[in-house]
């Protein structure tokens, strides 16, 4: 039977780690109940940059000071393990507590920082050891070409590299909302604090669209509005190749035409024409008992009316409105320095990237859908974004070998 | 090739799968399960293609349309993992998520007609949850296996082979894992210009992770292998929580990631 190391005694392990851990996280409480929130702001630039460098001293020490008892301790296992899982009790209790952007300590929880817990103290502090820590571990690990060494290194460089510079980097991530009308230019922004601010960087809407699904059927109640079946509504997809009686809550039709964008031309017809305004219709014939019924109908929109088909008194057949597919803006972009920039379709998932800026479709004016006469646009400004895709390049390299070795190695 | 046709392929493939695996445990057969297994994936891969042609757009933008992705990516990453990792039930486990997937899109056709919003089209969505999934799978594996070594832990007094399998497993997992993550992370960028944001969702994913890594750290040293196996416990716990549970919670009503 192997004897108990008694607690305290050198080298340290589980035990002392975990109690460290939980000292620090106290630490972290008390000042957060002296101090406040801990202000990511404070860390812009150039404070970042000193911070920056002060921890690379202190992970070149711990490479000279790598046999002292403190940093055997510092980069062990135990540590690394309590860490993760401080770092794992912090982000439960943040999963389960409502996170909101403003703090009025009024209970023992706001007081603590569990609804702003990214800017706690307990989780800035947690965050900077595992930095750190992680940091002295691969400086300490001697290269060596093995899938083993290929496999710590990447993953761990990968994530230090992410851990660093979106922590450190934070503060220097500016966000701002711009609102563009057509056919013109803005430099004006909305910053975080709804506060107007000018850039260096500006944007001329050429053209804004919005392209739509084409919509949906569906049978409504007249007077209630409900959608049949009512304990389960259904629609149905409008197909444009139109060959096929449809089937549909026991009503059998044909869609014997359909226009994406319509306008109205007489009091019962529909006709083609590709501007703002138009919406889309589609004429359906309904098999009665009475014989065959056709009718247009549409969901309508600001400008047109909605039209739909009676099927009794009762019913009626519907268009939905129609969902969107996609909102483009045609931009072009000026940077005070000289730069141009054009991207003729800006779409969400599709940003533009401008220098250290990028532009994001945002939003339009949601009331008057395709109408809308302007275009908004996100604009973020964030200077180490390169070296967190870096991070995150070496992370999946890491992840793609983990599947690839596993953990034997495949010797 | 419309949705009419879809039963058509589906079946075919399905049966294909179930009797490849099934077959797999049959060394003579195994060849003949290999060879069965990837026609299944082939009659799959045609109907996409077929069906790609006869909507003459690719097939990314219904519900319906992402889940028959899903089918074609875990068989297909299955059978490779499987040739990797040359563990049996790997092929069998695949075809049966693979036919999950399936089954919805024959039981609910009506989801073939959701829409997807603009945020959601994009090319990272497909990789992104096929990835997860996948790890999802796995995890799954590796805890059933933890739990019979808990069992066998009792009496006996050591499998090694099961904690090998339970590691790589792990390994595996937490790989497809963090791709998925990154993925997510690379989409959330180019979708709302973040690519973290702390939202709900997002946080229980991030601990998820940790806990995974605590496993994995605490398993270098090979200490206490109870405890270590009881982590995992709780990571699928809390997987679970991030996959279903989080819509539920009152801290995400406002949440980005609930539909
Ligand atoms: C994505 C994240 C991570 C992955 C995939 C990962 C994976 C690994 C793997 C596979 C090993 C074993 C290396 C070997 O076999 O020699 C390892 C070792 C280690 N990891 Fe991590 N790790 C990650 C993050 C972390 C973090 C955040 C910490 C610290 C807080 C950490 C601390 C350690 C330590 C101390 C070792 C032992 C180092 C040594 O033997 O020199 N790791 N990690």
């Amino acid at each position: 039977m192997e004897k108990r190391k008694v607690i305290w005694q050198l080298p340290w392990g589980y035990r002392e780690s975990i109690i460290i851990v939980l000292g620090i996280i106290l630490v972290g409480f008390l000042l957060q109940i002296s101090l406040g929130r801990f202000d990511f702001y404070l860390l812009s630039f150039p404070l970042n940059l000193y911070f920056g460098i002060l921890s690379l001293g202190f992970i070149v020490l711990s490479v000279f000071l790598k046999k002292k008892p403190f940093f055997v301790w510092f980069t062990s296992l135990s540590f690394s393990v309590s860490l993760l899982g401080a770092i794992t009790l912090l982000s439960i209790i943040m999963g389960l507590t409502k996170q909101v952007p403003m703090n009025d300590n009024t209970n023992i929880f706001t007081l603590l920082g569990f609804n702003q817990m990214t800017s706690s103290w307990a989780f800035v502090l947690v965050y900077l050891l595992i930095l750190l820590s992680l940091g002295s571990i691969i400086a300490k690990r001697k290269p060596c070409l093995n899938k083993r060494y290929f496999v710590f290194i990447l993953n761990h460089i990968g994530l230090w590299l992410i851990l660093f510079f979106a922590g450190l980097g934070y503060a220097d991530l500016n966000r701002y909302i711009m609102y563009v009308e057509i056919g013109e230019t803005q430099w004006r922004v909305y910053d975080k604090d709804s506060k107007v601010v000018e850039l260096p960087i500006a944007i001329e809407l050429n053209d804004f669209n919005i392209e739509e699904y084409v919509p949906k059927l569906a049978i409504i109640n007249q007077k209630t509005g409900e959608v049949l079946p009512k304990d389960k509504p259904q629609y149905h997809q409008i197909d444009t190749s139109f060959k096929d009686e449809i089937v549909f809550n026991g009503y059998k039709f044909r869609i014997k035409d359909y226009i994406h964008n319509a306008v109205r031309s007489s009091d019962s017809s529909y006709r083609e024409v590709p501007m703002k305004a138009s919406c889309p219709a589609a004429l359906v014939e309904l098999e009665t008992k009475n014989g065959l019924k056709s009718h247009w109908i549409s969901a309508g929109n600001k400008m047109q009316s909605p039209m739909f088909l009676d099927i009794d008194s009762n019913l009626a057949l519907v268009m939905t409105p129609s969902e969107t597919k996609s909102f483009i803006s045609d931009i072009e972009v000026y940077t005070q320095d000289g730069g141009y920039y054009k991207e003729e379709r800006l779409m969400v998932n599709y940003p533009l990237r401008a220098g250290n800026w990028r532009i994001y479709q945002y939003g339009y004016d949601n009331d008057m859908g395709k109408m809308s006469s302007y275009s908004s646009f996100e604009l973020v400004y964030d200077p180490w974004l390169i070296m967190v895709y870096i991070g995150i390049g070496l992370l999946a390299l890491g992840s793609f070998l983990l599947i690839i070795f596993g953990k034997n190695y495949r010797k | 090739m419309s949705w009419d046709s879809f039963i058509w392929f589906a079946l075919p493939s399905v049966l294909l799968w179930i009797v490849a695996s099934l077959l797999v445990y049959k060394t003579k057969y195994e060849l003949v399960s290999n060879i069965l297994f990837l026609l299944g994936i082939s009659v799959f891969l045609l109907f996409i293609i077929l069906f790609w042609q006869h909507i003459s757009r690719p097939p990314f933008r219904t519900m319906g349309e992402t889940r028959l992705w899903y089918s074609f990516f875990i068989t297909s990453i299955g059978y490779i993992t499987y040739r990797i990792w040359k563990y049996k039930w790997l092929l069998s486990y695949t075809a049966l998520v693979g036919t999950v997937f399936i089954l919805i899109n024959l039981l609910k056709p009506e989801i073939h007609s959701t829409n997807l919003m603009p945020a959601l089209q994009s090319y990272w969505f497909i990789p992104h949850v096929t990835s997860y999934i996948i790890s999802y799978s796995m995890f799954g594996a590796a805890t059933i296996a933890a739990i019979i070594l808990l069992k066998k832990l009792r009496t006996q007094k050591e499998d090694l082979k099961l904690e090998n399998l339970i590691d790589n497993l792990v390994y595996v997992g937490f790989g497809f894992l963090a791709l998925g993550m990154l993925m997510g992370c690379m989409w959330a960028k180019a979708a709302w210009g973040n690519y973290w944001s702390w939202d709900p969702k997002e946080t229980w994913a991030f601990l998820t992770i940790t806990t995974y890594l605590a496993y994995i750290h605490s398993r270098i040293q090979r200490i206490n292998l109870r405890t270590s196996l009881w982590i995992l416990i709780i990571a699928l716990i809390l997987l679970c929580i991030t996959w279903l549970g989080v819509s539920y919670l009152p801290s995400a009503q406002e949440s980005i990631h609930v539909y």
